[in-house]
């Protein structure tokens, strides 16, 4: 007989309604076998006490259900962002709020590497910063000998300094769309888009695409979710190969990793054929640990980047609508196609007039192919009001809202692209509930930094960076919020009878906290400590 | 720099079911004696002939996939870095864009890549669909856009000639020749060129339907000459490629349509050939432009 162990917390909060508070929970063979008082797992047998995490408040572990695994190759390099950040090792990046500091901090890290590595930084954002534009003078002074690249968060800029300029050969007579140009004539450093950002990439061994699956990537993944309390978390857009399949599903399998990773397979790599054909066949690596199984559709853009489709009245300064990433009548194929082969996805849609479309392929494929346990996602759907919110409901769609936008964008929203009335109702949290949507909520990691209680204390509070509260009326509560956390987003990934609560027969997952999210001011809900997670009956302390 | 000759990068566009496919399949059967390495980026349309795969023996194809898709999108481009790597390095690398990509933001890739070399943008144009399409709410900015792009417009699916109504609206997108692929019985002078430069050939029509012209000579023209020359080549002409010998060393030249890439090489002499549409063009037009441009 397997043992028993009963934790003693200060609090455990279940999300489960017949018990919603505990002191004790029983685990065994990595799930739990019991919650309530000191005494709750004795008719099972002999039980040993654990009174070392007796001062902390226990949550079920938080799922992030969308996020990347690619956050772990930006570690690799340095972060020059606005906004401190902390890596996967617990070393915190003070966020760099004007040029000087960026150059300070560069070449003190230059001096970290090697003597002919490229210094690569990411993650600047000119947005926040007032002063001139970063150029290649900038970066020169960081070095005048080695290439060093800036990439920008939005991923479709990036800053070089005169010896990656050189690299690429890009000089004066380079009549290159992206390559920008200062008053002299000659490249300023900036390059705009994939195909003048790519030769500099090339030769700067910073090719992602596979990298984030490597052992030492899957592990520090793991610990960035240990970090902010994250037991399940998905892989919104991966790009599988056999190998990296294997080398994922093995690291993930490693005693005591810390978090459930549910891959999502990019369905714009190969045809809907192709891509149902792999899920299939890699399902084999599937282990407690492993989730491959659902999808991933990219509809449209960004609403930042003006490329996100919204409907009529579009873009309050007249940009023309956004582009769609597939076309409306590939969407429709996909979601038929996927529908008939039983394959849930999440499908990315920022504008209403993509969530709209994506529910009317929704629809269609529903009528041919009924499947009602189907649970589709609408990732971001931050554009959608009550009326598109009743139909995903009608069709047990879920949404997943990026509440972290609120805070990150959310003045930029108001003040540049979709206008005061519309900000002020996107990412309506409490439109989608009162709806009876299944909602989750995310930080879409590395886009934002992954923090649940950061993106919960969005959804209650929805501050933005100026300290504004953008559209009061769509503001959660403490509880619903720690529920789209937990059980709300255990729903969208099929994962709500395993994980989301603490109740007996569900795996032995926890948040392990500092304080008690229910007790504190809703105002500091994201300063509530993470202390570490436990996952599978696996303790992984800070 | 690398040693090795710079890879051109032909990319196709145009909706799904225009007959990109098609296209490809017609240039892989042809004899074009050149390893085209071909990547395909729209998954509607994978199916390849697998018989021409065999029957193309010596070439290197191979089909993989790519992504323009969102910020974490970059893996088209990386998969060009693969093709460069490549070892026997292709002679010609075609992607075929997915149908609902700009085909401009891939091909721009081979303008910046030093290793690389333009190779044009050819969209095909559905006749029966497209102008529904240019039309669609949905989808419209995205297809005009396409064709805005276009260094060349190839017309697929007219069965009595191009419509008229058709090449009006493409003349008001785009100044780039629209070509009724029905009326061409070869592809790759289109989409590769078809003539290796450098070669000693003969001035000669390159190919039955199109008109050719190469030139061998000393001439010696800096970048700025050298572009004002290109920008004033006759009309009908769409492709021109070879090396100029410069004051300050040579350039690498490659102009489709509009587009012109002009990259520092190595060169002894100066070597060029052009391809136009015959009918739009003659050898002695292109002969006179050259004679006249450098005097
Ligand atoms: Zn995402």
């Amino acid at each position: 007989m397997s043992s028993i162990t009963v934790f003693k917390a200060r609090n455990i909060i279940t999300m489960d309604r017949n018990r919603p508070q505990a002191t004790h929970v029983a685990v065994r063979e990595g799930r739990i076998l019991a919650v309530g008082g000191v005494d709750c797992a004795d008719q099972w047998g002999a039980v040993s006490h654990d009174d070392s995490l007796a001062d902390t408040v226990l949550m079920p572990g938080f799922v992030e259900g969308h996020c990347h695994m690619a956050e772990t190759v930006f570690w690799e390099w340095a972060y020059a962002g606005y906004h401190d950040r902390t890596d996967p090792d617990g070393r915190l990046w003070r966020g760099k709020t004007d040029i000087e500091t960026v150059i300070a901090d560069l070449r003190a890290h230059l001096a970290t590497l090697p003597d002919d590595a490229p210094l690569i930084a990411w993650g600047f954002d000119p947005i926040f910063l007032e002063a001139e534009r970063l150029n290649r003078s900038h970066l020169d002074a960081v070095s005048d000998t080695r290439p060093v690249v800036v990439l920008y968060s939005s991923g479709h800029l990036m800053c070089v300094n005169s010896p990656a300029l050189a690299a690429v050969g890009y000089e004066r007579h380079s009549n290159i769309e992206g390559v920008m140009r200062g008053s002299d004539g000659e490249p300023n450093g900036e390059l705009q888009e994939m195909a003048a950002m790519f030769p500099v990439m090339r030769r700067m061994g910073m090719d992602t695409r596979t990298r984030s699956h490597r052992p030492d990537h899957v592990r520090a993944f793991g610990r960035i979710c240990q970090r902010v309390g994250v037991t399940t978390a998905t892989d919104l857009f991966a790009l599988l190969t056999d190998e990296t399949a294997q080398t994922l599903s093995a690291t993930t399998a490693e005693p005591g990793y810390p978090v459930r990773v549910v891959p999502a397979v990019s369905t714009i790599h190969s045809s809907p054929e192709e891509v149902r054909a792999q899920i299939a066949d890699l399902a084999r690596l599937n282990h407690d640990n492993l989730r491959i199984g659902p999808v991933k559709l990219m509809t449209d853009g960004s609403i930042q980047g003006f490329s996100a489709r919204v409907k009529w009245p579009g873009y309050v300064g007249g940009q023309p609508n956004g582009i769609w990433n597939m076309a409306p009548d590939e969407i429709f194929a996909t979601c038929e196609l996927m529908q008939a082969a039983g394959i849930q996805m999440h499908i990315h849609t920022n504008g209403d007039e993509a969530s709209e479309l994506v529910l009317d392929a929704l629809e269609r494929a529903a009528r041919k192919h009924p499947w009602p346990g189907a649970r589709h996602v609408l990732q971001h759907a931050q554009m959608m009001g009550p009326a598109l919110f009743a139909r995903a409901a009608e069709m047990g769609v879920c949404v997943n809202l990026f509440a972290n936008h609120i805070w990150y964008f959310g003045d930029q929203h108001a003040a540049l692209t979709i206008g005061e009335d519309r900000a002020a109702r996107m990412d309506a949290c409490r439109a989608a509930l009162d709806a009876g949507v299944h909602m989750a909520i995310h930080s879409d990691a590395p886009v934002t930094p992954m923090s649940p209680l950061f993106t919960a204390w969005c959804a209650v509070n929805r501050q933005t960076m100026s300290g504004r509260t953008l559209g009061a009326a769509q503001c959660i509560s403490v509880e619903e919020a720690l529920r789209a956390i937990t059980l709300g987003a255990a729903h969208t990934l099929k994962m709500d009878d395993e994980v989301g609560s603490i109740e007996t027969g569900k795996r032995a997952d926890f948040a392990v906290l500092g304080d008690d999210p229910t007790l504190v001011d809703p105002a500091t809900l994201h300063h509530v400590p993470v202390l570490g997670t436990m996952t599978g009956g696996y303790l992984n302390l800070l | 720099m690398s040693d090795l000759p710079r890879l051109p990068l032909t990319v196709i566009g145009g909706y799904l079911g225009a007959g990109k496919t098609t296209l490809l399949n017609r240039l892989l059967a042809e004899d074009h004696g050149q390893r085209v390495m071909v990547m395909v980026n729209d998954f509607g349309a994978i199916n390849i002939d697998a018989d021409l795969i065999e029957k193309a023996e010596g070439d290197t194809i191979s089909l993989t996939n790519g992504c323009v898709c969102c910020t974490m999108g970059n893996d088209l481009f990386m998969a060009l870095g693969d093709a460069l790597d490549r070892r026997p390095r292709p002679d010609h690398l075609v992607v075929e864009a997915s149908g609902i990509a700009d085909p401009a933001k891939i091909a721009m890739a081979a303008r910046a890549e030093p290793e690389m070399a333009y190779g044009g943008i050819a969209v095909v144009v559905d006749a029966v669909n497209w102008p529904a399409l240019a039309d669609d709410p949905q989808i419209g900015a995205q297809m005009q856009g396409q064709a805005a792009v276009a260094d060349m417009l190839l017309v697929s699916k007219a069965t009595d000639g191009l419509p008229a109504g058709l090449e009006a609206r493409l003349a008001a997108l785009s100044p780039a020749p629209v070509v009724d692929l029905a009326t061409v019985d070869a592809v790759a002078p289109l989409l590769l060129g078809g003539i290796t430069p450098g070669a000693a050939q003969a001035p000669r029509r390159a190919h039955p339907g199109y008109v050719g012209w190469a030139h061998d000579g000393t001439e010696v023209l800096d970048r700025a000459a050298l572009e004002a020359l290109v920008a004033a080549a006759p009309e009908g002409v769409y492709r021109i490629k070879g090396k100029v010998l410069g004051p300050e060393g040579a350039h690498e030249l490659h102009v489709v349509g509009r587009t012109v890439d002009i990259k520092p090489t190595t060169a002894a002499r100066t070597t060029l050939v052009a391809i136009g549409l015959d009918g739009r063009v003659t050898q002695g037009d292109i002969a006179d432009w050259w004679r006249d441009a450098v005097g």
